[in-house]
């Protein structure tokens, strides 16, 4: 299973280009071990950055299947045009950056039966018009493997 | 022209939409249910509260006299043009009201509007002409004059939980979507971590892995022998607790219709539907104290189960001595005890809530068979549990979860089936096992030592 997902043209309803989306992880297969840190490189094509009036990225981890939707968020950064948020940040520069944080203990990545843990990067632009495009780029913490269902009990 | 999309899409991973159009559909909604509460609240407000409290409050308490005493008609129309007369009883009283006698016509509280003209005359029989009765009159109207003063509590009860109910959630639900203005869900989820993180955990976790549930409730009694006694939840007290409850209202029901039949036979009057209903409702409640005793003795005769543990919580590729005890005289074709690795998912189906779960692993750690327990004795049993190497930890989130257990599956000569289920919390395994447990991440690590 390839965890990573690059992101295709896509158009916008309105006028806007469309954002082509890359995160280079530095880890073979996107694999982290739990404590580990994480780098993670994003660049955003065929966008123009003065349309871009907000950048948020964030890494999370979320769950997936049978049950409603929780989100856990250990990393969040938004940066706006003509403000400058994070220290790390040198002037208005939305369409390339690095994030790198040191990932929790758990929870571990996981797919199960009716419940899946995934762990991604994402990527949140903002354009003027209020309209906003996001970018999921899976990861994996831990390697746990695929749950099977279990043989029945004997009776 | 195109319209602007209210919702997200999602495409594969990317998902584009106008947040803002959702959080205004999102704030209308709640805003037209914090609306409607405070529309009606106010009119019950000031139809019924507020009068009422005037009258308790505001009005003067004087002594009058009844002088006069009619009924009074009220003839409505319903929506086919027909014509319907309603009679009730009223007295004209008559007051002081700073030195001057007023008279008033009054037909509160004296009883209800009836469709029968005789039975509001019949009423009037009771008032007698020239008693005096005392009465309370408004300050600013004097011509308005009750004759009793108090609290419709259900009306009040009403005025209260139907409108507060949806200014409560109208007015959360408004603010919510006001906090969510035109913030990514990310943004929300850091926020309210945030807050959460400050004020209270929402769930209890352990310190320093998020998402594992604390195991304080496992690990706070000794055991015997081995370090901890594991707690058990038990489906078979429940059961029990629920056919008790059931037999104890149900029969409650029974006993009061047969006290109602006792009575009316006792006057020399039989109601025969009473008695009809009684006989099915009393066989029901003779069925429900049957299975009721039936599991207390189920319970009580295949005893308790103990189970011991050498240490807690657990750890992926640990091994762990497991000190099984089960008491009672009762003796098992067969008795097993089980890891299992059960996922629990939360949902909403329209508006229900339902919990799916799913046992996704399950190892058998012992099997006994044709197990006779001695007299006075319990049957004990020492094995060793073996958590798989790269076992899932125990995770619970607000909707999901995934829990490990131990259970014990017992087949009694004539008793139905015995389950007792010993939660147990696994950590995630330490770095150095990890690295040797998957080749993935053991070639990582040495990638990383290199």
């Amino acid at each position: 299973m390839n965890g990573s997902r690059h992101a295709s043209a896509q158009r916008l309803s309105s006028p806007l280009p469309t954002p082509q989306v890359t995160v280079t992880f530095r880890s073979d297969g996107n694999l982290y071990i739990p404590g580990e840190r994480l780098l993670a490189r994003y660049r955003v094509e065929g966008v123009d950055e003065t349309l871009v009036t907000a950048v948020e990225r964030s890494v999370a981890w979320y769950s997936e299947g049978k049950g409603e939707e929780d989100l856990g968020v250990v990393f969040f950064d938004r940066s706006v045009a003509g403000r400058q948020v994070s220290d790390e940040q040198v002037g208005w520069q939305p369409l390339t950056g690095t994030i790198s944080i040191r990932l929790p203990l758990c929870p571990l990545s996981y797919e199960g039966l009716i419940v899946k843990i995934r762990w991604c990067v994402r990527l949140r632009l903002f354009f003027v018009g209020g309209r906003d495009f996001v970018s999921e780029h899976i990861f994996f913490l831990g390697d746990i493997p695929v749950a099977r269902p279990p043989e029945p009990v004997a009776s | 022209m195109r319209l602007p999309s209210f919702f997200s899409k999602k495409r594969g991973e990317r998902r584009t939409g106008l947040p803002a159009w959702g959080s205004l559909g999102e704030a209308l909604y709640y805003a037209v249910l914090l609306a409607a509460g405070l529309v009606i609240g106010g009119l019950m407000l000031t139809g019924v509260a507020v009068p009422e409290w005037r009258i308790n409050n505001r009005f003067v308490e004087v002594s009058g006299r009844l002088v006069g005493k009619g009924v009074a008609r009220h003839t409505t129309v319903d929506l086919f043009g027909a014509r319907r007369q309603a009679w009730r009883p009223a007295v004209l009283v008559e007051y002081p009201v700073n030195g001057e006698l007023v008279q008033s016509w009054n037909t509160a509280g004296l009883a209800e509007t009836s469709s029968r003209r005789e039975v509001a005359v019949g009423l009037l029989a009771e008032q007698e002409l020239g008693q005096t009765v005392p009465c309370w009159y408004d300050p600013d109207q004097v011509t308005t004059v009750v004759l009793k003063r108090g609290y419709s509590w259900w009306f009040w009860l009403l005025t209260l939980l139907l409108p507060g109910a949806l200014v409560a959630f109208g007015g959360s639900g408004l603010l919510h979507a006001a906090g969510g203005w035109g913030r990514s869900e990310e943004r929300q989820a850091a926020e309210v971590w945030a807050v959460l993180q400050r004020l209270a955990r929402p769930l209890a976790e352990a310190d320093g892995y998020p998402t594992i549930p604390a195991c304080d409730n496992l690990v706070n009694s000794p055991g015997t022998v081995l370090r901890f006694r594991l707690p058990t939840e038990s489906p078979e007290a429940w059961t029990v607790l629920g056919s008790g409850l059931f037999a104890g209202l149900w029969n409650a029901v029974v006993v009061v219709l047969a006290i109602g039949a006792g009575f009316d036979v006792a006057g020399g009057r039989i109601d025969w539907w009473l008695l009809g209903l009684l006989a099915p409702f009393s066989l029901v409640g003779l069925l429900a104290i049957w299975l009721f005793l039936r599991r207390v003795l189920l319970v009580t005769a295949i005893g308790p189960s103990h189970l011991e543990i050498s240490d807690h919580p657990l750890r992926p590729g640990g091994c762990y001595d497991v000190l099984l005890s089960q008491a009672g005289s009762v003796a098992f074709r067969r008795l097993e005890l089980v890891l299992e690795l059960e996922e629990q998912a939360t949902y909403r189906q329209g508006t229900d809530v339902r919990t799916e779960r799913q046992v996704v692993w399950r190892e058998v750690v012992r099997r006994w068979n044709r197990v006779e327990p001695l007299p006075g004795t319990p049957f004990e049993a020492e094995v060793q549990v073996r958590v798989p190497l790269r076992a899932m930890h125990s995770f619970h989130s607000t909707h999901n979860a995934v829990s490990w257990r131990l259970v014990l599956r017992g087949q009694p000569e004539r008793w139905p089936a015995l389950v007792r289920v010993f939660p147990v919390v696994i950590f995630p395994a330490s770095e150095a096992v990890a690295a040797g447990a998957s080749p993935a991440v053991s070639h990582k690590r040495h990638e990383v030592a290199s």
